[in-house]
């Protein structure tokens, strides 16, 4: 009765003793395994099974755990090999009955799925190569990737998707030999396609073997990763501007205070000759004059560039307070009075002659001692105009130069770092001072516009918030 | 002897110019290149001070550092003290350090002279 149970299971049943030799089997075991009649009794269950796949691990197994299971490959009596899901039962030894195991082997059959999986994946060319590397199936992502129609290339040897110089150092025969030695193949790195172009691979080679373990062929997978190497580069190479960005705000910073410090002591020097000047001669005294004027003007570079390094640190710190803007108009046209004289411009002060801002007083002095001083050098020799206004709760400062103007894809670049809109041959400079005044302007929740006037010259537009109540 | 001015400065080339220059206006000026070495200075029972230019960016001891100690001691706690300093929040330290003024770096030579002259008695 029990073996007629037994007979009629698809599963290939087998019972074996404690030491590994087959005591009972079913009618599956035998058209499974290809053998007839009394054949396997007391036969090593190893038999069954390929040398190079033990079976006493999956006993060892199943007498620790009670059950062991796994895929193996197995042998017929012809010697040909087959998957197998095999699972094992340990059975203790229990009333004078000995201890022994049932296996129970399923044939995993090739499932035409996994064939239409692989002809029709596109995201990897899987395809298969012979014993010598030439092209033996082709799927729709190999088409897709490396452009060959499966006509194309059936037959040809894999060396086309390499580049020359590899193919001529062998690279091509060592992959194939490494795969063989190792079990697989795996790097990353330049092919071709039909097209010559090249695309950045992911290449897998694995060697084949039929179903008695002889090599038949390679199977290999190749997955385009173009486009992930190159927003990896783009990620890199952002992450190395960024460095640099760094590095430089970082020899900004340390710079600009190292070059202050001798500065100060330089300065101190020149005045104190100066205090003393009354005792020499006139010629000595513009001497001493000209020397503390370009220490001034070094003194004026080092402050823009120390702002500019508080700017990129974020510590551009304001002492705000309650501020007549026409006064400090006054106050900052005054002491550019000399550099206007030199440059022979005349600065024609027009509008509100009284209107309070929360602003700093300093910070906006410098602001538009920037905007004065650009005037001077672009537009020297012609009338500069700084008006200002009040539009509801907004000041408005409009400084007016008759200059040669800024083309009009440079209005907005202007602000921005390092930019100016006139070549560095004619008009010195380093290009801080409408950042500086930009970035001021914007700390103190203000704006900074650039245009041209209609009749030639720039106009620079700053707008600022009106303490309300305070006017 | 009530004109004596100590200058703390841990750069050399500023700090031998203003004693220098506090020397040629007829002021006794002593320099300190940190803290510890003006609080030494300070501490010199032999000396009378009149005023202690502080920069605060020193290294061993700063600014800040030196003024704390200096208010623990009564026998120097009182010498009035004047930031001389390069940072941009000079106005805001001044004012937490509790001292009697202060100036931003590069300091005009005829301020600092002034202010000297209201802390010491006339030169000789």
């Amino acid at each position: 009765m029990l073996q007629a149970v037994l007979d009629a299971a698809r599963d290939a049943v087998i019972v074996v003793d404690a030491r590994g030799a087959i005591e009972a089997w079913n009618a599956s075991a035998e058209t499974l395994h290809g053998y007839a009649g009394d054949e396997l009794r007391g036969k090593p269950l190893q038999m069954l099974f390929a040398a190079d796949d033990p079976a006493e691990t999956l006993l060892a197994d199943a007498r620790a755990h009670g059950r062991s299971a796994a895929r193996r490959w197995q042998v017929r009596r012809d010697g040909t090999r087959f998957a197998t899901e095999v699972s094992i039962q340990f059975v203790p030894e229990q009333e004078g009955s000995p201890a022994h195991y049932v296996t129970v082997s399923r044939d995993q059959p090739d499932d035409p799925r996994f064939r239409l999986l692989v002809e029709n994946a596109r995201d990897y060319a899987i395809f298969m190569l012979d014993t010598t590397g030439h092209v033996a199936s082709w799927n729709a992502g190999a088409e897709r990737i490396k452009g060959y129609a499966a006509s194309d290339i059936l037959g040809q040897h894999f060396s086309k998707f390499y580049l020359d110089e590899e193919i001529r150092t062998g690279k091509c025969e060592r992959e194939l030999e490494i795969a063989l030695a190792e079990g697989k193949f795996e790097e990353e790195g330049w092919r071709l396609r039909k097209d010559g172009t090249r695309f950045w691979a992911n290449v897998v080679i694995a060697p084949l073997r039929d179903s008695r373990g002889t090599h038949i062929g390679f199977s290999k997978i190749t997955r385009d990763l173009t486009e992930r190497r190159a927003a990896e580069l783009d990620r890199l190479s952002l992450v190395r501007a960024q460095e640099a960005l760094r590095l430089r705000d970082e020899f900004l910073s340390v710079a600009s205070h190292e070059l202050r410090t001798p500065l100060v002591a330089l300065q101190l020097q020149l005045e104190s000759l100066d205090i003393q000047s009354g005792a020499f001669e006139p010629k000595l005294v513009a001497k001493i004059a000209r020397a503390r004027r370009n220490a001034t003007r070094l003194a004026d570079l080092i402050t823009t560039l120390l702002d500019v390094s508080r700017i990129a640190e974020g510590r551009l710190t304001l002492s705000v307070r309650r501020v007549d803007l026409g006064e400090l108009v006054r106050d900052v046209v005054d002491r550019l009075e000399e550099s206007a004289a030199v440059a022979k411009n005349v600065v024609v002060v027009s509008g509100e002659t009284r209107l309070f801002a929360i602003c700093d007083p300093l910070r906006m002095g410098q602001v538009l001692s920037n905007l004065l001083s650009n005037a001077f050098k672009y537009a020297a020799g012609t009338p500069v105009e700084i008006h200002l206004e009040r539009q509801g709760d907004i000041a408005v400062l409009l400084v007016e130069d008759r200059g040669p103007g800024i083309a009009e894809n440079q209005l907005e670049r202007i602000f921005d770092r390092f930019e100016r809109a006139a070549s560095m041959r004619n008009y010195p400079g380093m290009g801080l001072g409408l950042y500086v005044a930009r970035e001021i302007v914007n700390a103190h929740g203000g704006s900074i516009r650039a245009s041209n006037r209609g009749d030639g010259g720039t106009a620079i537009e700053i707008k600022l918030p009106i303490a309300k109540g305070l006017s | 002897m009530t004109s004596r001015v100590l200058i703390v400065d841990d750069d050399n080339e500023i700090r031998e110019t203003i004693v220098e220059i506090l020397t040629d206006e007829g002021y006794e000026a002593v320099g300190a290149r940190d803290g510890y070495e003006a609080l030494a200075q300070l501490r010199d029972p032999e000396d009378r001070w009149a005023l202690v230019l502080l920069d605060l960016m020193m290294p061993n001891m700063d600014g800040r550092a030196f003024r704390a100690e200096q208010l623990l001691d009564p026998v120097i706690a009182l010498i009035p003290v004047v930031i001389v300093s390069a940072m941009t929040d000079v106005a805001t330290t001044a004012e937490e350090l509790h001292v009697d003024a202060h100036m931003t770096k590069p300091v005009p030579l005829r301020d600092l002279i002034q202010l000297v002259r209201r802390y010491c008695a006339a030169p000789d």
